[in-house]
């Protein structure tokens, strides 16, 4: 009898032919990166985590690294300053753009770097932390991204440092990059006593049918506030599978704010560790989708150790024909007492075929614990529009005001005051709200 | 010409005839108040005045001003002076009572070809009315309703009413619920507003409402249409007597 010979994934052809391999310091976790995508493959059709997301589109072809940096249009260029005044790191296609980032004026304390700055030597830390959060035997699609990923980008707090001016890392994908995959990377680490505020944000070309997988992989040390936005509002054909890793040590304060309004197909897995007594993990999340846009946020929040919060909570918004997923884990861990986990999940379905999918999923292993979860889904208030449409509101407007009253509670959660306004210039336009009066609500 | 003409109104709810064909007339500066027993259809007409789908006009003519009122969305009748004070007032979660009303302002200001309302000016209108029906200030930044006791849904409704001053003030059971004093207050609210040019349709069920907002007209409506139409005497007639009588002489 032969043996069969295992065929090479075509992400393994490619990594073995490929002459673009950025930094050689990243060798092995390239190579880690992609031995754990070739021993685990895309996820099949009955992995119960991946059941609802339809990769497909993802598997039924090979998506290149963009191996050039496309030139991003004006459009694109224009929307960096949308969230104000911030240190500004960009990156086009999956790499450094300089001309487009500012880093002037660096607050004392604060690293931030991309790592092709760093050359044949770059700092311990950042070796020790880079991949020491994602699992990429669980995620194939951070294995893909440990295996290609050319450059990223490194922000590092010095401990007791107070930087008060958020930290813009944009990843740009522009039309060239279409049927090519991007793979962004982020390391944050905030030391001891320290406070930061990072917001990670994806835009594109809406011509680029691009795989963008990203993997971003935070840690706040012990007494630390450590604020991280995702503004994920890629472009219409785009596909974004990417994983966060958040984790909290003693007395630390991570608190997270999501935005989902971008691509065809949108899926993060958020993984937040509390390992520390006193920790607290707060994201609060909003996606809004339309068209047959698909997004999915898979959560999974570890109380691995005693007297520790946690806190989800996450609306959708549901125009035309999409479809989302929210599935969230709590897990509380044998001696985590005192835990106090809360999580929520709203959907607002407003598009008539439009669909929302909602899984609370609860795993407890102590017994003195508060663990409480509500999932709702449902449609406007009929009474309340005509009860606003009787004091002179338009039929369009009372829309308007109900749905973003009902995002509001999400969006005023939001600490950058930069985000906080564009995420609401992003819900009016998107809701059609053009009354300033009601825009106002939120 | 008549504020407000109704001819032979019929509405059906979910299949049932519950107005067959009611007339009334409201003339400019008049009060007129409907009462009746339960399920005669008080609150179908004034539903269906202000336009709900769940009413549906089968027959019959609404003029206002001298304009097709049911051909009208319940926004464009607002704008046009038409105002319900509901019988439950709906709680708007995460919209500020004054957020909302400046927007329903602006909404009928633009309707009229006005510009958009000074804001300081409409802080100024807004604390004084709020004074005017002892509503108290914390309430003017709380989501629309939530949270408010009856009584307080009840004195915002007519706060509502007292900032938009519409041109017909529907009043629907407003009196439900209310305790003398905050009957008092209500009333004086709605007899601050009386002039000329306003009309107001105050429905309940019970006269004493009527001690208060004295009416000019009162109707009684049974089942589904106006049987007896008298002075403000008509109603202590109703309460020492009761509906039976009438529907006996009505029928």
């Amino acid at each position: 009898m032969e043996a069969a010979v295992q065929p090479k994934s075509v992400y393994l052809e490619e990594f073995e032919g490929r002459t673009d391999v950025g930094p050689e310091w990243l060798d092995t976790l390239h190579e880690r990166g992609i031995r754990a995508f070739e021993a685990r493959g895309f996820p099949g059709a009955r992995e119960e985590a991946w059941r609802k997301t339809n990769l497909r589109p993802v598997t039924a072809e090979h998506f290149p690294l963009a191996d050039s940096q496309g030139v991003a249009p004006k459009e694109l260029i224009e929307r960096l300053g949308d969230l104000g005044d911030s240190y500004r790191l960009v990156f086009v296609d999956g790499r450094l753009a300089a001309d487009l980032s500012d880093l002037t004026d660096l607050a004392k304390g604060l690293t931030v770097t991309p790592f092709s700055e760093y050359d044949g030597n770059p700092p311990e830390r950042l070796v020790a932390a880079l991949g020491a959060r994602a699992d990429i035997d669980w995620q194939p699609f951070a294995a893909l991204n440990s295996a290609f990923f050319v450059d990223g980008a490194y922000i590092h707090v010095a401990r007791g440092a107070m930087i008060e001016k958020p930290i813009a890392v944009t990843h740009v994908v522009t039309a060239e990059a279409d049927r090519r995959a991007v793979y962004p990377r982020l390391v944050v680490e905030a030391e001891d006593g320290a406070e930061v505020r990072v917001v990670e944000r994806f835009i594109g070309d809406d011509q680029a049918g691009a795989l963008v997988c990203p993997v971003s992989e935070l840690s706040a040390g012990r007494n630390t506030i450590l604020d991280y936005s995702r503004l994920q509002e890629d472009g219409v054909a785009t596909m974004n599978i990417g994983t966060v890793n958040l984790a909290a040590q003693r007395d630390a304060s991570l608190r997270g704010a999501f935005v989902g309004d971008g691509g065809r197909l949108a899926r993060l897995d958020l993984v937040a560790d509390l390992e520390g007594e006193g920790g607290e993990i707060d994201c609060n999340g909003i996606y809004l989708t339309e068209g047959r846009q698909f997004t999915d946020f898979h959560t999974w929040f570890n109380h691995r150790v005693e007297n520790c919060f946690s806190r989800q909570r996450f609306k959708g918004i549901l125009q035309g024909r999409s479809e989302t997923v929210f599935d969230g884990l709590v897990k509380v861990f044998e001696g985590a007492q005192k835990t106090d986990a809360v999580q929520e999940n709203r959907n607002l379905v407003l598009g008539k075929r439009a669909l929302a999918h909602s899984n609370p999923r609860l795993e407890i292993f102590a017994d003195d614990v508060k663990c409480t979860h509500g999932s709702t889904v449902g449609e406007l208030d009929e009474e309340a529009l005509f009860y606003l449409r009787t004091r002179g509101i338009s039929a369009e407007g009372a829309q308007g005001m109900l749905t973003l009253a009902f995002a509001g509670e999400i969006v005023d959660m939001f600490r950058v005051s930069g985000v906080r306004d564009h995420v609401r210039r992003v819900l009016m336009r998107r809701l059609g709200v053009e009354d300033a009066d009601i825009g106002e609500i939120l | 010409m008549a504020l407000l003409e109704i001819r032979n109104l019929h509405v059906n709810v979910e299949g049932a005839e519950i107005l067959k064909g009611l007339d009334l007339t409201i003339e400019p500066g008049k009060v007129h108040a409907i009462m009746g027993p339960n399920g005669g259809g008080k609150s179908t007409l004034a539903k269906a005045l202000v336009g709900d789908e769940a009413y549906e006009i089968t027959e019959g003519e609404v003029l206002f001003n001298g304009q097709d009122l049911l051909e009208m969305d319940p926004e464009e009748r607002a704008r046009e002076g038409v105002f319900l004070g509901f019988q439950y007032p709906v709680e708007i979660p995460g919209v500020s009572n004054t957020y909302f009303l400046k927007a329903a302002v602006n909404a009928m200001r633009k309707h009229r070809g006005e510009g958009e309302i000074d804001a300081m000016e409409f802080l100024e209108l807004v604390k004084e009315r709020a004074k005017r029906v002892k509503l108290d200030e914390t309430l003017l930044q709380r989501p629309v309703n939530e949270g408010f006791s009856g009584g307080e849904k009840k004195r915002n409704e007519i706060f509502h009413m007292s900032v938009l001053e519409p041109q017909l003030g529907i009043l629907d059971e407003t009196d439900s619920g209310l305790d003398i004093d905050a009957l008092r207050t209500v009333s004086e609210g709605v007899n601050a507003m009386r002039a000329e040019d306003r009309s107001f349709l105050v429905i309940t069920h019970y006269q004493r409402l009527l001690d208060y907002i004295v009416p000019d007209v009162v109707h009684v409506l049974m089942d589904g249409r106006i049987v007896k139409t008298g002075g403000k005497e008509l109603a202590k007639e109703l309460e020492s007597k009761g509906y039976e009588g009438i529907d006996e002489a009505a029928a």
